[in-house]
C-alpha cells in the first residue's frame, strides 16, 4: 500500500507526541498498543516481513515483561536494570517504529515533493534530504571500515574503550567528508540549489487510506489526552 | 570551421591553501561539435580545467583566479551556478558519490526538476533518454546496488536529461571493466552524433581512440602538446610512453583476456594443480554464498567426498542448485609463491568476493590455504594475508606513519619499522599524519602495516585505479619487489597495462570460478 509521505510524516508526529505521555490506565494503554500496531502492520504490508517481525516480538516481550513479571515490589539490581529497559522500550519504542518505516519506504524525491506542497523552504528541505541520502553511504562506509579493522585485529582497539571509537571514527569521518564534497559538487553542477523553483514529477495525492490513517491517528491522540487529562 | 563555444583567456589559478600554481597563463579555445581529449599526469591541472567550465570554480572551489572563462557567449564567474545546469553536464569519476537520489529514476530527473520545468516535459525527457541509452531494466532500481558500470550509464543519463551543449567526462573509465567501458565510449558516441561538445579528462586512452578530434597535453599547468586525433593515434608507443601516458593501443592478448569466453577454458588445462612441492601456495575449499543459511559446510563435505582430484577449472560434482547459490566455488587453486598473479574478470564476477574470502573477512567461507607447509584455516587466514583496499582511507587509523606500523607489531619495535619505511620509501614522511600524505604515499603506509603484521599473502583490490602511467608503473615496480621480497600478491585489476607490466601469471575468475589460470 502506497501511503503519501506526509501521511507518514503526520504519524510520526503525532505518534512522537503520543510516546512523550505516559499511559496511566489499562484503557490509554490499549490505545497506545493499537497506534503501535499500525506502523507494523504496515511494514507486513510493504514485506518487510523480517522487521516487522522483529519489532513485534521486541515490543511484545518488553510489554509482557512489563505487566506480568515486573511490579513495583520487584527487587535487586538485575530486575532493576529490566526495569529500565522495558521501561524506554515499551516507552519509545512506537517512535522508533514509525520512524523506520517512514524512512525505509519513502523515496527521496516522494519527500521532497512533500516538502515542497507544504511549503517548507528549500534549504530545510534539501539537508533534509541529504541526511536521507547519507544513511546507506555511511553504512556501506562503516562496514569497509570494520573489515579493515578485522584485517588488522584492533576489533577491540587493544582493550582501550577510547581507541576502539577512534579507530572506527576517524576513517569514517574522513571519507563521509570527502564523499559529502563530491556529492556537493555533483548536485550543483546539476542544478541544485537554483532560484527558481523546483518541480517534481512525483505526483502527490492523498488518497481514501491516508485519510482514514489521519482520520485514526487524530482521534487516537484526542482519546488519549481527553482519556489522560480530562477524564 | 564552426563557431567557438568555450573560450578560457589567460586563465591562471591556484587553490585556496596550496602553494603551487595549478593553471599559469592558459589560453584555450573549444569549437562547437569536437570532441577534445584533456592528458597529462596527475595533478597536471586537468580536473582543474574541468571545474573551470562547469563553474565549480570560483563558485564551489575557491582560490586565487585571474583571467576569464567564457561558456557559449557567457562569462563564468558572472553567471550563477545553477544557470550553468542545462548548458555544462558533468560525469565525475566516483561513481559512489555522485548521485543525490538513492534510486535511478529519481536520479536521471533530478536535474530537469531543479532547473524547474513541467513534470510533463521531465517525464518526456526521461523516457527520451531511457529509450536512447537503453537503460529500461535499470529503472526502478536502488543505486547502492548496481555495479560501477551501471552507476556510470545512470550518471551518463541524468547528464543527457538536461540536454547540455557541452559535456565534460572527468576520467569517467577510473572504476569500469572492460565491458562497461565500451558502453561508456558508446554514450560518448551518441553525444558527438548529436554534436555536442565534449570534453574528456582521462588516463585511459585506449577506448578513446576513434572518438576525438583533439588532443591536448597539459603538464605542470601548461598545454604543452596539441595534436590532431589522428596524429595522436599514430604515435608510436615509445612516444607515448615518453610522454608518461597509458598505451593508445593495448595488445591485443589482454584485450582478448578480457572478452573471450570460450578459448581460454580450453587453454586453461594450465589451471591444473602443476607440482604441489613447498613452493606454492595452495587455497582448497574455497565455497562462499552471501546466503546466509546456505548450508556451506555441507556442500564442503559432499563436494571432499565426491569429487577428491578435482582440480582448479572444473565444476565440482554436487546437487545443481546448491552450485547455482554458491558466489565463490574454488575446490582447489595452487599459486606460485613469491609471485605476482593478477586476477581479472568482470564487474560484479566475485574478484571482490574471492579476495575476501581468501583474506577471510568472510568468516563463514570454508577455505584453507596451505602455505610453507603450515595450514591456515578460519581466523588465522586473517593473520597470514593482509588487503589493501580500493579505497585505502578505510584502513589507516592513527595519526602518523610510524603510529600505524606499530599498530600492526604486538611490540613496538623502532629499528624493524624504520627498516620497514626506508624499504617503502617513506622514512622521511614517519611523523606524518597519514591523511596528509598522496594517494600512492597512502597506499605504501597500509603496505607497511602489513608487513608490519607479518603477512605473507598481500592482496591488492584495484591499486592502479585511476592512477596515471608514471604512478602505474610505480605501483606495479613495487608489487614486483614485494614479490622478489618473498611475498605472494594476489592483485585484482582491470587494467590491462597493470598486467602488461608486472603479473607473472593471471588467475580469470567468472561468475566465482576460476576459469583461467596461467
Amino acid at each position: 500500500m502506497r501511503l503519501d509521505p506526509r501521511t507518514k510524516l503526520y504519524m510520526i508526529l503525532i505518534v512522537s507526541a503520543v510516546v512523550l505521555m505516559t499511559a496511566t490506565t489499562p484503557f490509554l494503554w490499549g490505545v497506545r498498543i493499537l497506534m503501535t500496531m499500525v506502523p507494523i502492520a504496515l511494514l507486513f504490508l510493504e514485506k518487510r516481513y523480517a522487521s516487522a517481525v522483529r519489532f513485534l516480538v521486541f515490543y511484545g516481550v518488553a510489554l509482557a515483561l512489563t505487566f506480568f513479571f515486573l511490579s513495583e515490589e520487584s527487587s535487586g539490581i538485575l530486575t532493576a536494570i529490566l526495569i529500565g529497559y522495558c521501561g524506554i522500550v515499551v516507552q519509545f519504542l512506537p517512535a522508533m517504529i514509525t520512524a523506520w518505516y517512514v524512512v525505509r519506504t519513502t523515496k527521496i524525491d516522494e519527500f521532497m515533493s512533500a516538502m515542497q506542497r507544504m511549503h517548507v523552504p528549500d534549504g530545510i528541505t534539501i539537508s533534509l534530504a541529504v541526511v536521507m541520502r547519507f544513511f546507506p553511504t555511511i553504512k556501506e562506509e562503516y562496514m569497509a571500515i570494520r573489515d579493515a579493522m578485522k584485517m588488522r585485529g584492533i576489533m577491540f582497539g587493544g582493550g582501550n574503550a577510547l581507541k576502539m571509537i577512534e579507530f572506527r571514527m576517524i576513517p569514517l569521518l574522513f571519507s563521509c567528508v570527502n564523499i559529502g564534497d563530491e556529492l556537493s559538487a555533483a548536485a550543483i553542477t546539476r542544478g541544485l540549489g537554483g532560484k527558481g523553483k523546483r518541480t517534481s514529477v512525483v505526483e502527490l495525492k492523498l488518497h481514501i487510506q491516508d485519510w482514514c490513517l489521519i482520520f485514526l491517528f487524530t482521534v487516537a491522540a484526542g482519546i488519549f489526552v481527553a482519556g489522560k487529562y480530562f477524564l | 570551421m564552426s563557431e567557438e563555444i568555450i573560450r578560457i583567456d589567460h586563465v591562471s589559478f591556484q587553490y585556496k591553501g596550496s602553494k603551487e600554481g595549478l593553471l599559469s597563463d592558459i589560453s584555450l579555445s573549444f569549437r562547437k561539435g569536437e570532441t577534445v581529449l584533456l592528458c597529462g599526469a596527475s595533478g597536471c591541472g586537468k580536473t582543474t580545467l574541468i571545474r573551470l567550465i562547469n563553474g565549480l570554480i570560483p563558485h564551489y572551489y575557491s582560490g586565487e583566479y585571474s583571467g576569464e572563462v567564457t561558456v557559449d557567449g557567457r562569462s563564468i564567474r558572472e553567471t550563477e551556478q545553477y544557470e550553468m545546469a542545462g548548458i555544462v553536464g558533468t560525469v565525475f569519476q566516483n561513481p559512489r558519490s555522485q548521485f543525490f537520489s538513492v534510486d535511478t529514476d529519481g536520479e536521471i530527473v533530478f536535474g530537469p526538476e531543479n532547473i524547474g520545468l513541467a513534470p510533463k516535459d521531465i517525464l518526456e525527457r526521461k523516457e527520451l533518454v531511457v529509450s536512447e541509452m537503453q537503460i529500461k531494466k535499470l529503472l526502478g532500481r536502488s543505486l547502492f546496488e548496481l555495479s560501477g558500470g551501471e552507476k556510470q550509464k545512470i550518471a551518463c543519463a541524468s547528464v543527457s536529461a538536461l540536454l547540455p551543449e557541452i559535456i565534460l567526462l572527468d576520467e569517467p573509465s577510473s572504476n569500469l571493466d572492460w565491458q562497461a567501458i565500451s558502453d561508456l565510449a558508446e554514450s560518448i558516441r551518441r553525444w558527438k552524433e548529436q554534436g555536442k561538445t565534449i570534453i574528456i579528462s582521462e588516463h585511459r586512452l585506449w577506448y578513446l581512440k576513434d572518438l576525438i578530434d583533439r588532443v591536448l597535453y597539459l603538464n605542470e599547468g601548461k598545454v604543452e602538446h596539441e595534436w590532431s586525433g589522428e596524429e595522436f593515434c599514430s604515435l608510436s608507443e615509445k612516444e607515448v610512453a615518453d610522454l608518461k601516458l597509458r598505451p593508445v593501443t593495448i595488445e591485443e592478448k589482454y584485450i582478448s583476456a578480457f572478452t573471450d569466453e570460450t578459448g581460454k577454458i580450453s587453454a586453461g588445462g594450465a589451471g591444473r594443480s602443476k607440482e604441489v612441492s613447498g613452493n606454492r601456495v595452495v587455497l582448497t575449499d574455497y565455497y562462499f554464498s552471501y546466503d546466509r543459511k546456505f548450508p556451506l559446510k555441507k556442500v564442503k563435505k559432499h563436494i571432499g567426498e565426491t569429487n577428491n582430484a578435482c582440480d582448479g577449472c572444473s565444476e565440482p560434482d554436487c546437487p545443481k542448485e546448491h552450485l547455482e547459490s554458491l558466489q565463490l566455488c574454488i575446490p582447489k587453486l595452487s599459486l606460485s609463491k613469491g609471485k605476482v598473479i593478477g586476477v581479472i574478470g568482470r564487474n560484479g564476477t566475485g574478484k571482490s568476493t574471492f579476495l575476501r574470502c581468501v583474506c577471510g573477512l568472510e568468516k563463514r567461507c570454508t577455505g584453507v590455504i596451505e602455505a610453507d607447509g603450515k595450514t591456515y584455516s578460519g581466523k588465522d587466514r586473517l593473520k597470514l594475508t593482509y588487503m589493501v583496499m580500493q579505497d585505502v582511507n578505510h584502513q589507516l587509523f592513527t595519526d602518523s606513519v610510524k603510529a600505524e606500523v606499530f599498530l600492526s607489531m604486538e611490540n613496538e619495535d623502532e629499528k624493524r619499522c624504520d627498516e620497514i619505511l626506508h624499504k617503502l620509501g617513506l622514512l622521511e614522511f614517519k611523523e606524518k599524519h597519514p591523511m596528509a600524505l598522496s594517494g600512492g604515499q597512502k597506499q605504501r603506509v597500509a603496505i607497511a602495516s602489513a608487513i608490519a603484521a607479518g603477512a605473507k599473502i598481500l592482496l591488492f583490490d584495484e591499486p592502479t585505479s585511476g592512477l596515471d602511467y608514471a604512478h602505474m608503473k610505480q605501483v606495479g615496480d613495487m608489487l614486483q619487489a614485494l614479490a622478489h621480497a618473498g611475498s605472494t600478491i594476489l592483485v585484482s585489476t582491470h587494467d590491462p597495462e597493470l598486467l602488461a607490466l608486472c603479473c607473472d601469471e593471471v588467475i580469470q575468475i567468472e561468475n566465482g570460478r576460476v576459469v583461467y589460470y596461467s
